[in-house]
């Protein structure tokens, strides 16, 4: 039995409402329809199917996110125009491109004859037929989908019942397209839902970013829920439903990796009432990150209309229309964009003096959406400093993960957001309370706090009230400006300026503030001169920023030849498109450098004498520093991403062997960074996302202690690398600006110069309010190894100094001058006995070489520094395997002096080759034992 | 009216079993148009009061002893009494607070009354900070519940703080009470969890889940069922005998146990924030709501999966997620 013949007809008209520009289909008149009626009824449904000729043009919003419109639509819409077909339709598009990129149109998993490109200001044609009932994702084909280019496409059966849904007396009840009420299409991307309603006539209404779709009680509402990006499980309270294809009834409904839908079908509040009933995303780190709402379900009679969510459109900088707005940045894993806003090229061509892309700015009550749509690693989206009272603060998740954030900013004042996993990755937005919209030229004064709490701020350590006026408040934001423009990095030889954006702010007791005051002329950088006295063998660095022509993705390996001190070899490894390089170790031989992609998952083998590529083994997210178990060789990485210690067996492993968790099961993941190995076999590790350092069995990984880092501030003192002397053990702690000392066993020592407390303070001469001592402190401190010796640990501190500290008196003994983001660390053998301290900074391209004092440690100087942007000498395709394209020398982190002379290794060193051996031969007894004649 | 009070709920039964699924047939269009007075009238004579049972359920949370070493320690759920129609079944649950939380089973048709206490030192102390909850509360799956049985704070729900606790918006709650309609359609296994606990998404991943099981009425019995929380780092695990429905075997990774030739069911549950890929080893078995036979499946937090086996071999099920596998996320299913 076919359904009643006014529903045939009305189905079909809404179908050909929905196909707008549908030519060879649309009823000249009611008489046709009746005529294809009676068809319907006569024969068989091919007779239905029907050829649907689309126009859609790709637009950029005015928060600079990609969109698709329909042709007869007044606006691009995210997601995209949803497009309806019947089994064995035809559907012809035509897509122009009003973008600045190229864009497709791609329904993954169906066969369709062109996945060519439309490039900026060009039409192309596609064309797929609807073959089976679902609903299908199509998007733009172009790297860039997740920023709004996603659609969803709708084929319902030619005739009969489109789904069934769960009575409240658990009956299976089939629905016919006139049956449902309404649709909405909410598309997961990153962590952030985007809506449409469908009406039952077919209009098409965009509710955007994280809507309240609504309806009334027993109403008949399909849902088509698709995915384009990482997974999600969807989860609707209280309601139950058909799982596609299947008698199963649930509740929550996984879509996969890439792209993926789930149609059903629900009676609004059927068995459970009116209500909000919450919908949301189940994963945790995306519950925490924003990802949910409520679909209203109000009783008979209420209003069941949806509630539009935040619009790009709506009130930003330069929006268009006085509804919520959102802005979105991009996480990236591009140096200085690691937050790219979407539109940031059009706010640094501003005229503004912004050199930023990283900064937006938004009025109250509008959104900021965070999408990780350009990187390989994970992250999370985490609140470093927020306006005093603001609400929603701080913001954070527990654990690591892919996919974005969402939240509501009300209350005026500056958000600046990190990357707990690798936190100089900085996003910021100004909530401004003056109005914003169409905001073109310079406004009166940005608001960087609330003006009802004397415009101060707080910070994730604790911090509270500070006032925006105040050194530390400035600091933060040039460590801002430097870390996420290029143009404000050091490159040695040139002529550096920091320059701040011509925008007047308002800071505590100060209105209008023009940020170009705080502009810095720093002259041409001269670069000294190198040591005056050769080191032994190679120093590698990573240039994790550096970018060539070759690959997508940033980071070389710069090798330093210490004989003369020239840049040796520069490795990019585009055949692997190698993604930040972060941090490197070598095998027994020396001849094996094992390198971690920080912002992806790989562990990379390289052949040290000629730099060539052997292998990458997946190791876990995020992994971050490799270091070898000295007497056995085998290979450990801290996955910085995730929650363990990944042992492989040795230099010939093609896989991971085992990972060892560094806390018990069911416990917030540890998250370590720079872990060390003490010669007795013990694994430490700095837990950065649980403030602890741990201490555990480096054969069998059991755990043997956990203590706590830090201590200056009251909380998140981010532990993040390890030193170890002859019988402490140190953490520094990035945010805590202190360096904790614990014995072999994990106990606390106490520092009698901080009063016993058990850490030394890098910030003790430090007053944040005037900013006086700041050169003499150790701001932001990161790697911090001690000598082979046990004796001196030299400590690069981001903000911009180097610390010097006695590990008799757990003393800063000196404080030597460092450049933006002063990173990493590592000691070498200086040539006729004693060590270098190699130095590299982030955000400058040189390394700055110490001459390390074992006597007397407060002695120790710099003795030179090295360009590491220079490739000119090197021979493409020997010496350096890809073309230098940009930021050349910058980024500098890990760094790996061969041979390895730590204490634990330079004992186990079986030198693979005569280059090798010849270096070991020239180590001075006391390097080879890793002792130094006490004075 | 909608359903609400038993005689309705039983009329719905009714109707199911009149137009039992599937029914893909355009016949059956709208649920409304089916439900007739001959169609009610008949359901009291086909099943009377005696099939439906009352449950009287308190539970409450407490800290576990389950230490990071950092003096952090995980949550869980404990059952303080269950009475089915006035008869105490509380001693087939631990006397301890477990991961999972105490395994309920209720057939299609009931009605269960829940209370939750919160024992998790600090619970009803004053004040919290501003927006941090110290409830906890059961927000369940699967079952019907009214809007004020939801177990989630009134910044969700617009109505309650709906757990017990200091929460954000209504100060001290000591007791909290639900009621599940445990209504027809809603047989399945389903998760129970916080989502009251410091922050409106609760705090689920410390500890604080458990799972439902309703069942049909005359449902087939299990030999052994065994209940797997697939977590971001562990299977958190509970065995129950067929027989004495007591529920053993708590906590990480259990070693499951059966006879040979026992008909057993798994249950899975997956919470926590990574998707994972389960397995167990030589076992075949039929996709939920599918004839199709598999030896895998994709399992997503709070999704669920559940499939029966005859036990006629020792395995060892795991998640082959890539870090899971690696750190030895697996359990022995030892068959005797």
């Amino acid at each position: 039995m076919l359904n009643k013949p006014a529903d045939i007809h009305k189905d079909y008209r809404k179908r050909t409402m929905n196909m707008k520009a549908d030519h060879s289909k649309k009823p000249a008149t009611a008489m046709l329809g009746l005529l294809l009626l009676a068809a319907t009824l006569l024969a068989s449904p091919a007779l239905l199917a029907a050829v649907h000729n689309i126009a859609l043009t790709a637009e950029t919003l005015p928060n600079g996110q990609l969109a698709y419109r329909h042709s007869n639509g007044a606006k691009a819409v995210i997601p995209g125009p949803t497009l309806f077909a019947a089994e064995g339709d035809t559907v012809n598009v035509t897509l122009t491109n009003n973008t600045a990129v190229p864009v497709g149109f791609k329904i993954p998993g169906q066969p369709q004859p062109s996945s060519a490109k439309a490039q900026p200001g060009q039409s192309k044609n596609y064309k797929f037929t609807a073959k089976k009932a679902g609903t299908y994702v199509y998007h733009g084909n172009n790297g860039k989908e997740q920023l709004g280019l996603f659609g969803a496409v709708v084929v319902n059966k030619a005739n009969g019942p489109v789904d069934r849904y769960v009575d409240d007396n658990g009956a299976l009840i089939a629905v016919n397209q006139n049956d449902l009420d309404k649709q909405y299409v909410l598309f997961m991307v990153g962590s952030t839902f985007w809506g449409t309603e469908i009406t039952s006539d077919g209009n098409q209404i965009p509710l955007w970013a994280n809507p309240t779709p609504a309806a009334v009680l027993d109403e008949i509402v399909r849902f088509h829920v698709l995915s384009i990006g990482p997974a999600h499980t969807f989860h609707l309270h209280a309601h139950r439903w058909l799982k596609e294809g299947t008698d199963e009834i649930i509740d929550t409904k996984l879509l996969v990796d890439g792209a993926d839908t789930h149609a059903f079908t629900i009676k609004a509040g059927s068995g459970v009432g009116a209500g909000d009933w919450q919908f949301h995303c189940h994963l945790i780190s995306h519950m925490e990150a924003g990802m949910h709402g409520s679909f209203k379900v109000v009783a008979a009679g209420g209003d069941g209309s949806a509630i539009v969510g935040a619009s790009p459109y709506g009130r930003i900088l330069l929006g268009t229309e006085d509804v919520p707005g959102l802005v979105t940045f991009e996480v990236s894993d591009e140096p200085g964009s690691w937050f790219r806003s979407a539109r940031g090229d059009a706010i640094v061509n501003l005229g503004l003096d912004i050199k930023t892309r990283s900064l937006e700015v938004i009025g109250p009550g509008s959104s900021v959406n965070f999408v990780m749509s350009d990187t390989n690693g994970v992250h999370t989206i985490t609140s470093l400093l927020w306006p005093t009272g603001a609400h929603h603060m701080p913001f954070d998740q527990e654990k690591a993960y892919k996919g974005g954030a969402i939240l509501k900013l009300d209350t005026p004042g500056l958000y600046v957001f990190t990357c707990k996993i690798h936190p100089y990755m900085f996003g910021a937005v100004i909530v401004d309370s003056d109005q914003t919209i169409g905001l073109t030229g310079v406004p009166t004064g940005l608001d960087l706090a609330d003006a009802s709490q004397n415009r101060t701020i707080d910070l994730v350590t604790g911090l509270t009230n500070l006032p925006t006026s105040s050194d530390l408040a400035i600091r933060l934001l040039r460590t801002f400006f430097v870390a996420t423009a290029k143009d404000n990095w050091q490159r040695y030889g040139e002529h550096w300026t920091v320059t701040f954006p011509a925008l007047p702010v308002n800071i505590t007791g100060v209105d209008g503030l023009v940020l170009s005051a705080l502009n810095i002329d720093g002259g041409v950088l001269v670069p000294r001169v190198p040591p005056s006295q050769p080191g032994v063998g190679e120093v590698w660095i990573n240039t994790q920023f550096e970018k060539t022509a070759g690959k997508t993705k940033p980071g070389t390996i710069t090798v330093i030849d210490t004989a003369n001190w020239t840049v040796k070899r520069k490795i990019a490894l585009p055949q692997i498109n190698m993604n930040n390089p972060h941090n490197m170790w070598t095998d027994k031989s020396q001849e094996t450098i094992f390198q971690t992609q920080w912002f992806d998952n790989k562990l990379t083998m390289i052949n040290r004498a000629d730099g060539a590529w052997i292998r990458d083994i997946k190791v876990g997210d995020s992994p971050s520093h490799v270091m070898t178990i000295p007497d056995t060789d085998v290979i450990t990485v801290a996955i910085n991403g995730e929650n363990g210690i990944a042992y492989i067996q040795d230099v010939n492993s093609t896989e991971v062997n085992r990972i060892t968790p560094t806390q018990p099961a069911g416990h917030v993941q540890a998250n370590p960074h720079g872990h060390w190995i003490t010669p007795d076999g013990k694994m430490v590790t700095p837990n950065i996302n649980t403030s602890d350092t741990g201490f555990y069995d480096g054969d069998t990984g059991q755990i043997l202690a956990r203590t706590q880092a830090g201590g200056n501030f009251p909380k998140g003192p981010h532990p993040i690398a390890i030193g170890v002397g002859k019988d402490k053990i140190y953490a520094a702690n990035l945010l805590d600006h202190s360096i904790s000392v614990y014995d072999f066993n994990g106990n606390p020592v106490p520092v009698a110069a901080n009063g016993g407390k058990p850490f030394i303070n890098l910030i003790a001469p430090y007053n944040p309010i005037t900013g006086a001592g700041a050169l003499d402190s150790g701001i932001l401190p990161i790697q911090t190894p001690v000598d082979p010796t046990g004796r001196v640990m030299v400590t690069a501190n981001t903000g911009g100094t180097i610390t010097v500290i006695d590990t008799v008196t757990d003393t800063v003994v000196a404080v030597l001058p460092c450049d933006p983001g002063c990173h990493g660390v590592n000691f070498g053998a200086k040539a006729g006995g004693g060590y270098y301290a190699y130095v590299t900074s982030k955000f400058s391209n040189r390394l700055i070489v110490l001459d390390v004092d074992l006597d007397n440690p407060a002695n120790t100087q710099i003795a030179g520094d090295i360009l590491l942007a220079d490739s000119s000498s090197l021979v493409a395709g020997d010496t350096i395997d890809d073309t230098v394209a940009d930021m050349a020398g910058m980024g500098g982190q890990g760094i790996l002096a061969v041979p390895n002379v730590y204490n634990g290794w330079v004992q186990n060193i079986a030198a693979g080759s005569a280059e090798t051996q010849g270096w070991v031969n020239v180590l001075t007894a006391g390097q080879k034992a890793a002792v130094h004649p006490q004075p | 009216m909608k359903y609400g009070l038993a005689p309705s709920a039983r009329a719905d039964r009714a109707q199911e079993m009149a137009i039992h699924a599937p029914s893909t047939h355009p016949r059956l269009l709208r649920g409304w148009a089916i439900r007739s007075a001959s169609v009610f009238a008949l359901s009291f004579l086909l099943f009377g009061h005696c099939i439906a049972a009352e449950h009287a359920i308190t539970l409450t949370a407490e800290e576990t002893a389950y230490d990071d070493g950092l003096g952090n320690k995980l949550l869980a759920y404990k059952m303080v009494e269950h009475k089915v129609d006035g008869v105490d079944i509380t001693s087939r649950y631990s006397s301890e607070a477990t991961i999972p939380g105490p395994t309920i089973f209720l057939t299609e048709g009931d009605i269960a009354h829940l209370t939750i206490e919160n024992n998790i030192p600090g619970a009803h102390d004053n004040p919290p900070h501003v927006g941090i909850s110290s409830q906890v509360s059961i927000h369940v799956h699967g079952v019907h519940y009214q809007i004020d049985s939801d177990g989630t704070l009134k910044v969700i729900n617009r109505v309650a703080d709906e757990g017990a606790g200091v929460g954000p918006d209504d100060g001290d709650v000591l007791v909290y009470p639900y009621t599940w309609n445990v209504a027809p359609g809603t047989a399945g296994t389903w998760a129970y969890h916080d989502h009251n606990y410091m922050t409106h998404n609760g705090a689920e991943q410390k500890g604080l889940f458990g799972a439902i099981i309703v069942s049909p009425a005359g449902a087939p019995q299990y030999d052994k069922e065994y209940l797997l929380y697939v977590t971001d780092d562990a299977f958190w695990g509970m065995e129950i005998d067929g027989v004495s429905k007591a529920q053993t075997k708590h906590g990480v990774n259990p070693a499951l146990s059966a006879a040979r030739g026992d008909n057993v069911r798994f249950h899975l549950i997956s919470l926590g924030t990574d998707i994972h890929e389960f397995t167990l080893d030589g076992y075949r078995w039929a996709d939920p709501g599918t004839t199709n036979l598999i030896n895998r499946t994709a399992i997503g937090p709070l999704e669920k999966h559940v499939f029966e086996v005859t036990a006629n071999h020792s395995a060892k099920y795991r998640d082959k997620n890539f870090t899971n596998n690696l750190m030895g996320m697996r359990g022995e299913f030892n068959v005797e």
